[in-house]
This record gives C-alpha cells, sequence and structure tokens, in this order.
C-alpha cells in the first residue's frame, strides 16, 4: 500500500507541477474527464495522434524553410494546424510559441525583408517546447503505468 | 450468433432516433475529440474529412447529382435520400481546400438547408463569425470545444427527439427579473420525463442569441 500512495503523490505532484510551469493548461483537464471506463485510454490516445502530427509538422516546416524561396503561406498553415491541435491537448507553451510564429511571419513585409533567420529561430523553439511537452507527458504516462501496475488507480 | 427479429427491429429504430452528427475537420485530433464529446452528449456521429467529403456524403456533388447510379463512393450510400438521416452538420472553418463556410453556403443552397450548421474555429475574428451567422449557421463555436458547449448547444435539439436519451438539462427562465426558476428536466429509467422547477436567486442570464465565447466584453 505504501507504494501505491507514493506513486499516487508522485502523479499527483508531478501533474500539478505541469500546470503550474504552464506546459499543460485547463484543456488538459477536459481530455482526462473524457476518458472513463468505455473509453479507458483516451488521453493517451489523442496525445499519441498529437505526437505523430506534430513530428509530420515540425518536418513539413524544416522543408518548407529550406526552400530558396519561402512560400510564407505555407509556412503560416503548417504553424496554423500545430497551434491548433497543441490547443487541443492542452500543450498550453507549445501554442504560445506558434502564435509568435504566426506573428513573426506576418510581420514578412517591413521595408521588403522576408525575417528568414527569425523563422528558423521560431522553428527552434517550437521544436524545443514540442520535445520538453513530449518528455513531460510521457513522464506522466509512466508513472500512471506504474501506479496502475502497483494496483492503485488514477486520482480524478 | 442469431438475433431475434425484433431485436434488429429495435436497434434500426433506436438508430432513427439517436441525433446524428456529421462532423467536418480536416485534423485527425480535432475529429478524434469532436467524435468522443459528441458520444458522450448522446449523438450518433459519422466524421468526415473534408468539406467535399461532407458533401459526397449528403449526396450533394455535381457527379451524385446528375447521375446517382454511377457515382463511386467510399460509403455505403443509401439507395435513397430518405434513408440518410442527419440531424446537425459541426464544421470546422479553416480547412484546406473547401472551406467551412463554403460548406455552410453549399449546404444552405440545398434540400439540406433546414439542417443546422454550427461552425467552429479556432480564430476569433469577428467579421468571420458574422459572416457565417449571416449565412445561416446555427452557432459558431471557438475551439477547443468543450463538453458544456456542446450540450448547452445540443439541449434544445435532443429535446425535440420522439424519445430522446437520458439528459440533465438545466434551464433558466426569467420570470419576474428578480425571482429566477430553474427547470430540471430528467428521464427515468422508464424512459418519463421528470420535470421540476426550483427556484433561485443567482442571475443567469437566458443566452438564446449566439454565443461568441470567448469575445472580451469591453
Amino acid at each position: 500500500m505504501d507504494g501505491v500512495a507514493q506513486l499516487q503523490k508522485q502523479l499527483v505532484d508531478f501533474t500539478d507541477s505541469l500546470f503550474q510551469e504552464g506546459f499543460l493548461d485547463e484543456q488538459f483537464n477536459q481530455l482526462q474527464q473524457l476518458q472513463d471506463e468505455s473509453n479507458p485510454d483516451f488521453v493517451v490516445e489523442v496525445v499519441s495522434l498529437f505526437f505523430e502530427d506534430s513530428e509530420r509538422l515540425l518536418n513539413e516546416l524544416a522543408k518548407a524553410l529550406e526552400q530558396k524561396t519561402i512560400d510564407f503561406r505555407k509556412v503560416d498553415a503548417h504553424v496554423h494546424q500545430f497551434k491548433g491541435s497543441s490547443s487541443s491537448i492542452g500543450a498550453q507553451r507549445v501554442q504560445k510559441v506558434c502564435i509568435a510564429f504566426r506573428n513573426y511571419c506576418e510581420e514578412q513585409n517591413i521595408e521588403g525583408v522576408k525575417p528568414w533567420h527569425r523563422c528558423l529561430k521560431c522553428l527552434q523553439q517550437v521544436k524545443l517546447e514540442y520535445s520538453l511537452v513530449k518528455n513531460k507527458l510521457e513522464t506522466l504516462f509512466k508513472i500512471e503505468k506504474q501506479l496502475i501496475a502497483a494496483g492503485g488507480s488514477i486520482p480524478t | 450468433m442469431e438475433y431475434l427479429h425484433s431485436d434488429i427491429a429495435d436497434t434500426q429504430q433506436r438508430e432513427k432516433q439517436h441525433f446524428h452528427v456529421l462532423a467536418v475537420d480536416d485534423s485527425l485530433i480535432e475529429r478524434k475529440l469532436l467524435e468522443r464529446l459528441l458520444r458522450e452528449s448522446s449523438c450518433k456521429v459519422t466524421c468526415v474529412d473534408s468539406g467535399d467529403k461532407a458533401l459526397e456524403y449528403l449526396g450533394l456533388l455535381d457527379s451524385q447529382e446528375i447521375d446517382r447510379s454511377t457515382a463511386s463512393s467510399s460509403f455505403p450510400q443509401p439507395s435513397t435520400q430518405e434513408g440518410l438521416k442527419v440531424n446537425l452538420i459541426m464544421t470546422d472553418y479553416s480547412m484546406p481546400g473547401m472551406s467551412g463556410y463554403d460548406l455552410l453556403k453549399r449546404v444552405k443552397g440545398s434540400s439540406w438547408k433546414d439542417i443546422p450548421v454550427v461552425v467552429m474555429s479556432s480564430e476569433n475574428v469577428p467579421s468571420r463569425i458574422s459572416m457565417c451567422m449571416e449565412e445561416g449557421a446555427e452557432e459558431f463555436l471557438l475551439k477547443p470545444v468543450q463538453l458544456s458547449d456542446l450540450k448547452k448547444q445540443l439541449q434544445p435539439h435532443l429535446l425535440k427527439l420522439p424519445v430522446h436519451p437520458k439528459i440533465d438539462i438545466t434551464t433558466t427562465s426569467n420570470d419576474n427579473g428578480n425571482d429566477r426558476m430553474i427547470i430540471d428536466i430528467t428521464m427515468n429509467n422508464n424512459q418519463n420525463v421528470v420535470v421540476s422547477k426550483r427556484k433561485t436567486m443567482t442571475p443567469e442570464p437566458l443566452e438564446r442569441r449566439p454565443q461568441m465565447k470567448g469575445l472580451a466584453v469591453i
């Protein structure tokens, strides 16, 4: 029983920290509330889709920014998608850097200079925030798995 | 496994009585979320990933209207239009190819024009919202859509069904400005509607106008 209580505390503390540090927002709570006996793996399923989709988008973005003439509308479309999906799972920090990215892309025609290098920097930030939240979520799921394996249940 | 004829008939009956929502969004994550939200709200859901697929499903593609018998489709097309029942369409606004707005226009100009269409967007653009509302959208919801918004949205529609699933609704009606009545409508296990009223002093505005969730009130 000690092991279960410890894991539960670890889970609660870790989850709290993710919210406090802004990695996750209220939307993630919404996802958790949609998980029940008939949909026991809902959160993991949605988050897995997010990981797959994000990796695809990051590849597309890298490719788009490597082009001789950058199609900023395409870049914007990808970032818009990324913003949407991160918002849907509550990945707040990813969403924020996506918004900043779009703002930079929109500034493109100031003095006719396309801020390509800034876009590249934005992409690096998105990549970073994404890998951070991916790491955090994978850790979260690992603790949940351990808790269930130890015979405990996830506190609501 | 053998099924009694009456069981199949019962299922078909229940199928007809389910509130059927056609959900349109190019994002797989959004479709998964929406499907879950809608099933949680006791709806039957069909998801498609584009406006074109939605039109195809509704039998509104030009090729289908010209020649139904030879139109190829990935859906099990009903042999007659009457076989297909859609109670509500929920569509994302920004989609590659046909936008949610374009889809809205096509639906409103077709035999499906009386079906309510809800448009969703992650962007709060007032001109976009009024454009959709003017084109006949039932509602414009900001993403991510919350379960509570959805239930509020579906509530009046679900009540119109001849036999509706177990729902717990709280509606406020403004009796005389100071006293507010809360009407609880629930269904008990015998499928009987139980209506009860109670007074409350907490003010809750009755919102029948399209809600613009997320718009700042300055």
